[in-house]
């Protein structure tokens, strides 16, 4: 899993299980800056993304077959 | 009228049924008429005969195939109807009938009440009405699917929600006829191919309000059965508060309106700011109460190694607090950089434990920029979270 494919509620679920561990007491130094290293990460992820502030609005097209395509849709909310 | 010697002409039999049947259709305007509902019978060609009676008369009538189409239930026996229609003659019986376009039950819900009843209760005897099979609702969707007219004020209202709540949301519109004919097969085909996709977390299915005829498409059986089907937890939205649709108590969430189904599906962005501050905040004391409870094995030199610790411990909290918003890097010697210091004996190996450390013995202390050569005093041990 790349980082562009992590979703935020991966992210967030994640974060979850970082801060119960880091919250718990047996482990190791390296493992606690690691573990701190990939919390902070993934919390300066989530607020990038929380201030990429264009909401993406498609439409579904069904396609012969089962299939179908996606196709953009201006934002006329404004 | 002609006669020919004593007897005069006679009519055929069609002539009279014509000629009463041209009075019937254009003696009278199209008219509602009001009564009770007998001997209801959907014939296979999909025409609907019955009788309207009251009191002391009765009438035969008549609902063909395309009208009988739009009802949503039959009528029950002796329930009170209003058919709208016109009279006519059918020919073949001599028998005068009313040709129904439209017929309403009276009473509460009338036809509606019937139809949603008959379908609860199947639906409930198989049990997907039941709480159990309610799915919990991801909390950080990335994809919102919405299933809903294209043009309707719904979509308007759930995109609002959403650009103003969590405007890095992704919304896929899967667009579908909300009311009239063929709306119920469309939007449970248009909530198919939203599950279809693989992409959505999490569907919302709905319309602005209406009446129970406009709504009607969500009490129908194919969306039941779609939104049942689906591999994606669905809250619905179908118009306003009073109206509970079959839709509504199939799906994992009734939101009473689009824009409170939009408000239920994503985060708002300032809750999500301020669970994430919450988290850096955890971060950094998870890490500080480990290095409190670990520097307890540390106090090997007395007070002068103990005041550099507790010294570096104190920085390190404030310099963590400013930095973890933009630490790039945090690597280990990245912790030494923001004051952590770890004991090294002459092989380089970490010591861990009071155990480790002898009176006598020389160790290195490695700060971020080099390392500072100890000697142990003395040992004291703590009890600390490993032992």
């Amino acid at each position: 899993v790349t980082e562009e494919q992590v979703t935020l509620e991966q992210r967030m679920k994640r974060l979850d299980a970082i801060l119960a561990k880091l919250e718990n007491d047996g482990i190791e130094l390296d493992d606690a800056l690691a573990l701190f290293e990939e919390g902070v990460s993934h919390i300066r992820e989530a607020e990038r993304m929380l201030s990429d502030a264009e909401l993406r609005i498609e439409r579904l097209i069904a396609g012969p077959r089962g299939s179908f395509e996606i196709e953009p849709v201006a934002d006329d909310t404004d | 009228m002609i006669a020919r010697g004593a007897r005069p002409e006679a009519y055929t039999v069609s002539a009279v049924n014509a000629m009463a049947k041209e009075l019937l259709e254009t003696g009278l305007p199209p008219l509602w008429v009001q009564g009770e509902v007998t001997g209801w019978k959907r014939h296979t060609s999909g025409h609907c005969y019955f009788g309207l009676r009251d009191r002391s008369a009765q009438i035969r009538a008549v609902l063909f195939r395309s009208d009988a189409q739009r009802l949503p239930a039959d009528p029950e026996q002796g329930m009170e109807v209003r058919v709208l229609g016109r009279l006519t003659l059918y020919e073949a019986r001599g028998e005068y009938q009313f040709v129904a376009r439209e017929l309403e039950g009276l009473g509460a819900g009338g036809l509606w009440r019937i139809a949603f009843e008959k379908l609860y209760r199947k639906l409930d005897a198989e049990g997907l009405l039941a709480p159990e099979r309610k799915r919990p609702l991801p909390r950080h969707p990335s994809v919102v699917a919405v299933v809903t007219s294209p043009v309707g004020a719904a979509l308007q209202d759930i995109l609002r929600v959403i650009s103003v709540r969590a405007p890095w949301t992704r919304v896929l519109l899967s667009p579908a006829k909300v009311q009239g004919d063929g709306a119920p097969s469309d939007l449970a085909r248009a909530i198919r191919l939203a599950g279809r996709t693989g992409l959505a977390d999490v569907i919302i299915v709905g319309r602005g309000g209406g009446s129970i005829e406009d709504l009607w498409a969500f009490n129908d059986e194919v969306i039941a059965r779609a939104i049942a089907d689906s591999p994606v937890p669905i809250i619905s939205a179908v118009g306003h508060e009073i109206d509970t649709t079959i839709a509504d108590l199939v799906a994992d969430f009734r939101a009473p309106t689009p824009s409170a189904a939009a408000e239920r599906a994503v985060p708002d962005r300032a809750e999500m700011s301020r669970e994430l501050s919450t988290a850096r905040d955890r971060l950094v004391a998870g890490l500080d109460r480990w290095v409190r409870t670990r520097s307890l094995h540390l106090e090997v030199a007395g007070g002068r190694l103990n005041r550099v610790i507790e010294r570096t411990t104190r920085r390190r909290k404030e310099r963590l607090a400013q930095y973890a918003g933009k630490l790039d890097a945090l690597s280990p010697l990245g912790a030494l950089r923001r004051g952590f210091a770890v004991p090294l004996d002459g092989d380089g190996r970490i010591l861990r434990s009071t155990d480790e450390f002898k009176p006598g013995d020389a160790f290195d202390l490695r700060v971020a920029d080099g390392s500072v050569p100890c000697r142990v005093e003395e040992t004291q041990y703590s009890r600390g979270p490993d032992g």
